[in-house]
């Protein structure tokens, strides 16, 4: 089977359909049975105003990551166009109206911009879509069809997911958008005939497995604390978080769960503990300033002993920073946040798929662990679809994970009881005989607040001992290699991970010995596993999306040497090439 | 006016007689001798042992400052968490499990100041827990600074030229906030504690107690006990708490009287 | 001056060649190359081996993209010309796009020439000019086996030839118009008949088309005077026209081409043509001469460059190339083989 390996996009202005025009590029490539990995800007600020770009990289291998250079430009607006042409591969299709309104001065056009190789596809979208269905409002469709016909797209692709997309709103609707796209489909085949690409016929046998959906971090990871029997969402709009508590609150009462819009951060984690101290799997999910404002309530969640989920959806900080741009660098603030000795569990998904694994993991981790749980993920990964299988959890991912006490210890129970795992039975409010009081202060066993010395010292390192035991429950770090001593070793976190992979496994193709090691137990974090891994690499390269290598600080003692950090600070993920380049660097500078 | 340890010894050994140590828990209160918390605390236990509901089923969240220890020295189920969100905190146990009786303690400072606002919000959202506020207008724990009830003028060693701000009703910010049951009382009037707090625990809705309270270790001057029984009297007969425009009146016109100052009837 | 842009429409030999004159004697200028097919320039001689599939694609063309990038010479592909308002120095893209310009050079070269008698057949019959014509008779050729040429200029003795390469039956017409614009005398005519024949080829005896029918995709039904048959394609090699309809109410001079001087310069100023689709004035002869040929072509685009830029360079018909068909000797350049 042919490779194929595909990036388009779909550009114009608010309000011309370019976010559907690429939702159902990526749903038609989807039912094709290509892998397809979707990633869109919107305009940052006002509504209504602003350029919209959708990207979708296609193919018959699993996407991992989105490279530099687009092969499609469907252009819905030619001005907004302009700042795409620079991303442009040198042999790129470009698609626009032939038939724009106004005539256009060489300076705003945008065939006057493109490079030789690429190819145009000029064609009257406006017109053709008025023609058919009357108006011109489907002529985002129209695009898609003179699209899927120059690239052999099967029209019934589009068809399927068109009417799947517009089945709610009636036949009419449906009918003007089919009749649009067809417009633009007979068009292309007729009039693209000399200068077709059959790269984006789905090859037979691609598609294997189950049927799959596309879907994005945030809409897995509202999933995924649906299926975990969430209970209760408490949270506070903020960007990139907002979508999650969303869809939580469409869905959450038929389940007998409520979506609570809190006055503020501060407020939504303290219900979530209040709430998980009371029985209900509760959940927050927010961005780095909310984050920052959590932080005396989480390190309470620790003193206290008391479980959370708190989701931190990064973006460009510091501060307010790039609401709208992604970043990885609340790792610190996650891990170390907060006064005193304060451990806690955090974990990073790498991709929807994990967004959904976590998220469900998160709850068994904070009921048994008893400890606010911090999932780390960022923009892109949040706003990001991916097309896979629906994720399903079993029952054992989503059962009650609390150690409740013995019966035994009726009427003389002690919440706070020293044991070799750090882990004291917990009781649930409303329970008979096993009455206790949480707390911020430091205390004794029995829960009454004590500072003395020697108590300090051991409840400390109780806490500590019991967040430590969590490595048994947390995944491992994945390597990715042939095995045995390598040139480069590449670890990394979040997003960030699939293009590492891409690039390691480019890198072995042409033959170089590089290997990839992911991490998703960002704290605690398996020191021995990822030591040995080290060790058997000459070079050690940490790529992140972040200026201080924040994974970087908190694991490079393990290694002899000084590793290699790859830190970036752009506010856009970082691509596989960036890091192939440092990847060969290091390995034909040891070779 | 200082008790003297021996004094204390024998009151608890009456205490432990009385057998009000039903709802107390064994744990010693650390207020000062004298404290007005006492009485609160009085009437509280008294309440919750006249509703007759298990004490495995009430809930006791707290804030920080001396009313944050409250948990400690009764045998529900406690919560004491940060300065400021014990509101807050109390909202997520209720939702979790309506079927607990739920009560959020806490201090003039805690509520008013760090905490003030959570206070509109747990109004305009009439969560059925109860905000039993005790208000000495004064930070005890730390040892004597102004609160945001303190009195214009009040001199402390935070405020040695007197305080400047004007301070807080909250009894009015409840009202303003569009609070369902409001009650306003005196620590030392168990009696009135314990049955309005009854009655508003019973109320479905967020219900707020203001109880005016003294510190006797660091308020010599405004809140004293001398002070308070001669100031606070109670709502005149005619009050109609069903009449929101009478609340108003009642809380604009008079700092000092106590009782169901508001109370909206509920839909089932 | 600096800055000024000229814009040269048609991207074969006399278009680039022109584009390197300006590149190379006026750097200060910014010049435009308008190519209406989708790919660059190539030399369109092999396109009867691409055919014959002896060679790729990859070796049809003349230079890399990245030449005219390093070059500073702007290629833009796939996009046509529609109107040219010559008052308002304005070209017009078919995409609705204005391009403004300095100077113009004309160069858009010949498109197949069908006789009007057989204009009706026009959508029936398969020409051989562009890569686009390759690649449908190479996917023609891969259905069907019996091919019927009429007309009759250079491209289709070597087109026929390649079909025969490829072992398909080959029936010739040759019309008294297929090599136009020369005239060939019957006598050499005959010679050519006689070579073909010998070269594997049936040749039709008459000399007019009656008819032709598409019975299917890939099956046509011809009537001629000495009989009907059935081929699968039906190949037009009429020579060609040049290719300048877009410009007739434009305000140039233009009869069968477009009428330029001695110097290739138009009506307008700064305006000027090269290459096929110019018809050059001859002081001497008084009369309009159409330039045949490859070289022809790049010669004349240099010239037309260098007069654009302030030259006085006279235009003159390139020396008759020699060209052996079969060994006659045929005296055109049209066709050129390197």
């Amino acid at each position: 089977m042919g490779r194929v390996d595909v990036t388009m996009e779909v550009c114009g202005m608010a309000g011309d359909g370019t976010i559907a025009a690429g939702g159902l590029l990526n749903e038609a490539m989807s039912a094709g049975g290509f892998s397809v990995l979707g990633f869109d800007s919107y305009p940052a600020e006002i509504r209504g105003f602003g350029r919209c770009v959708t990207r979708s990289r296609v193919g018959t291998e699993r996407i991992l990551a989105l490279v530099d250079k687009t092969n499609v430009l469907i252009s819905l607006d030619d001005v907004q166009s302009h700042s795409r042409v620079p991303y442009l591969a040198w042999d790129a299709a470009v698609f626009f109206d032939s038939n724009p309104p106004v005539y256009v001065e060489e300076e705003m056009s945008l065939a006057a911009r493109v490079e030789p190789g690429a190819t145009l596809f000029a064609f009257p979208m406006a017109d053709l879509a008025a023609a058919a269905a009357g108006t011109m409002r489907g002529r985002n469709l129209t695009a898609l069809g003179g699209f899927a016909a120059a690239f052999s797209v099967p029209r019934d692709l589009f068809i399927e997911v068109i009417a799947k997309k517009f089945k709610a709103k009636g036949s009419r609707v449906l009918d003007a958008n089919i009749k649009s796209f067809d417009a633009g489909y007979a068009y292309g085949l007729e009039h693209f005939s000399d200068r077709l690409r059959d790269t984006l016929k789905p090859p037979p046998g691609i598609k294997t497995g189950p049927e799959k959906v596309m879907l994005s971090g945030n809409l897995a990871i509202g999933r995924g604390a649906l299926d975990a029997g969430l209970k209760l969402y408490f949270g506070y709009p903020i960007t990139p978080a907002t979508p999650i508590m969303e869809y939580l609150a469409a869905r959450l009462p038929e389940k007998g769960g409520r979506v609570v819009q809190m006055e503020d951060e501060i407020s939504s984690v303290g219900a979530v503990l209040g709430g998980f101290y009371a029985g209900a799997r509760s959940m927050t999910a927010t961005s780095g300033p909310g984050f920052a404002l959590m932080t005396e309530l989480i390190t309470h969640g620790v003193m206290a002993e008391i479980p959370a989920v708190i989701l931190n959806a990064q973006r460009g900080g510091p501060s307010t920073g790039l609401p709208t741009k992604t970043e990885q660098s609340d790792l610190h603030a996650a891990v170390f946040g907060g006064p005193g000795d304060s451990p806690r569990i955090v974990i990073a998904p790498t991709d929807v798929e994990e967004c959904y694994r976590h998220t469900v993991m998160s709850f068994q981790l904070a009921e048994k662990y008893q400890t606010p749980v911090i999932v780390l993920t960022d923009f892109y990964l949040d706003n990001r679809v991916e097309n896979l299988p629906m994720p399903q959890a079993t029952e054992s991912e989503i059962a009650d994970a609390n150690e409740y006490p013995d019966e035994s210890v009726r009427g003389a129970y002690k919440r706070y009881l020293m044991t070799d795992s750090g882990i004291s039975p917990r009781s649930i409010p409303g329970t008979e005989g096993f009455t206790f009081s949480a707390t911020g202060l430091e205390h004794v066993e029995k829960g009454t607040p004590n500072y003395t010395e020697d108590n300090h010292m051991s409840m400390t390192e109780k806490r500590h001992r019991k967040i430590a035991g969590a490595l048994e429950d947390l995944p491992a770090p994945v390597e990715y290699s042939r095995g045995g001593p390598l040139d480069v070793g590449v670890i990394g976190w979040g997003s960030t991970f699939g293009a590492i992979l891409e690039a390691v496994n480019i890198a072995n193709e042409r033959g170089l010995n590089v290997g990839a090691l992911k991490i998703t137990s960002i704290f605690p974090f398996h020191g021995g596993v990822i030591r040995a891994f080290m060790n058997r690499c000459s070079e050690v390269l940490i790529p992140e999306l972040n200026y201080e290598g924040q994974l970087a600080n908190l694991i490079d003692h393990l290694h002899h040497k000084d590793v290699v950090r790859l830190s970036r600070a752009t506010g856009v993920p970082i691509s596989p090439s960036l890091i192939l380049k440092e990847i060969e660097t290091l390995a034909l500078a040891g070779a | 006016m200082k008790t003297s340890a021996r004094d204390l010894a024998r009151k608890v050994q009456g205490i432990g007689e009385a057998k009000t140590f039903e709802v107390r828990s064994s744990e010693l209160p650390t207020w000062c001798p004298g404290c007005g918390y006492f009485g609160i605390h009085h009437g509280m236990n008294d309440c919750i042992r006249k509703l007759g509901i298990p004490l495995h089923k009430v809930v006791t969240v707290s804030g920080i400052g001396c009313a944050g220890r409250y948990p400690f020295f009764t045998k529900t189920y406690g919560l004491h968490t940060v300065h400021g969100r014990a509101v807050p905190v109390a909202t997520g146990v209720k939702l979790a499990n309506p079927e607990l009786t739920v009560y959020a303690v806490g201090g003039d400072g805690d509520g008013l100041a760090i905490g003030g606002g959570h206070l509109p919000h747990v109004c305009r959202r009439d969560v059925d827990i109860n905000y039993v506020l005790f208000d000495n207008s004064i930070y005890g724990l730390t040892k004597g600074q102004p609160s945001p009830s303190s009195p214009q003028g009040m001199k402390s060693k935070a405020s040695p030229m007197g305080t400047t701000d004007k301070p807080l009703n909250p009894t009015l910010l409840a009202l303003s906030y569009g609070a369902s049951f409001v009650a306003r009382l005196f620590a030392g009037d168990k009696k009135m504690i314990s049955d309005v707090l009854l009655e508003g625990t019973k109320h479905r809705g967020f219900a707020l107690f203001h109880i005016y309270s003294t510190c006797v270790t660091f308020d010599k001057s405004y809140k004293t006990w001398e002070n308070l029984k001669k100031w606070i009297h109670p709502l005149p007969e005619t009050h109609d708490p069903t009449d929101l425009r009478q609340a108003f009146d009642r809380v604009l016109e008079d700092d000092w009287s106590v009782g169901v100052i508001f109370k909206r009837e509920q839909p089932e | 001056m600096a800055g000024d842009h000229v814009v040269i429409i048609g991207n074969g030999p006399a278009a680039n060649e022109a584009a390197m004159t300006l590149r190379e004697r006026a750097p200060e200028f910014r010049v435009t190359i308008v190519g209406r097919e989708h790919v660059r320039q190539y030399k369109p001689h092999l396109l009867p081996a691409l055919v014959a599939g002896k060679i790729t694609e990859e070796d049809l063309f003349v230079r890399s993209i990245a030449f005219y990038q390093h070059a500073g010479i702007k290629l833009r592909l796939g996009q046509e010309v529609v109107d040219v308002d010559f008052d308002t120095r304005r070209i017009i893209l078919a995409h609705k796009e204005v391009l403004r310009f300095d100077g113009l050079i004309i160069a858009t070269g010949g498109k197949p020439r069908i006789p009007e008698p057989l204009l009706v057949f026009q959508d029936v019959m398969m020409t051989l000019k562009t890569l686009t014509d390759a690649r449908s008779w190479i996917d023609k050729l891969a259905r069907v086996d019996c091919v019927l040429i009429v007309g009759g200029d250079l491209t289709s003795v070597a087109f026929a030839k390649t079909l025969v390469s490829l072992g398909k039956t080959v029936k010739f017409m040759v019309d008294e118009h297929g090599f136009w614009p020369l005239h060939l005398g019957d006598e050499t005519r005959q010679e050519v008949a006689r070579r073909l024949a010998s070269g594997g080829m049936e040749l039709v005896p008459c000399r007019k088309l009656r008819g032709l029918a598409r019975l299917s995709a890939d099956e046509i039904r011809v009537e001629t005077d000495c009989g009907r048959y059935t081929v699968g394609a039906v190949g037009a090699f009429f020579g060609l026209v040049p290719d300048v309809r877009f410009l007739v109410r434009s305000g140039l001079y233009i009869e069968k081409g477009v009428i330029v001087d001695e110097n290739l310069m138009t009506r307008y100023d700064g305006v000027y043509a090269a290459g096929d689709c110019a018809q050059v004035y001859h002081p001497t002869l008084r009369d309009y001469w159409v330039s045949i040929g490859y070289r022809n072509a790049e010669n004349l685009g240099r010239i037309a460059a260098l007069n654009l830029i302030g030259g006085k360079v006279r235009a003159e018909t390139a020396p008759e190339s020699i060209f052996h068909v079969d060994g006659v000797d045929i005296p055109t350049s049209w066709w050129a083989e390197i």
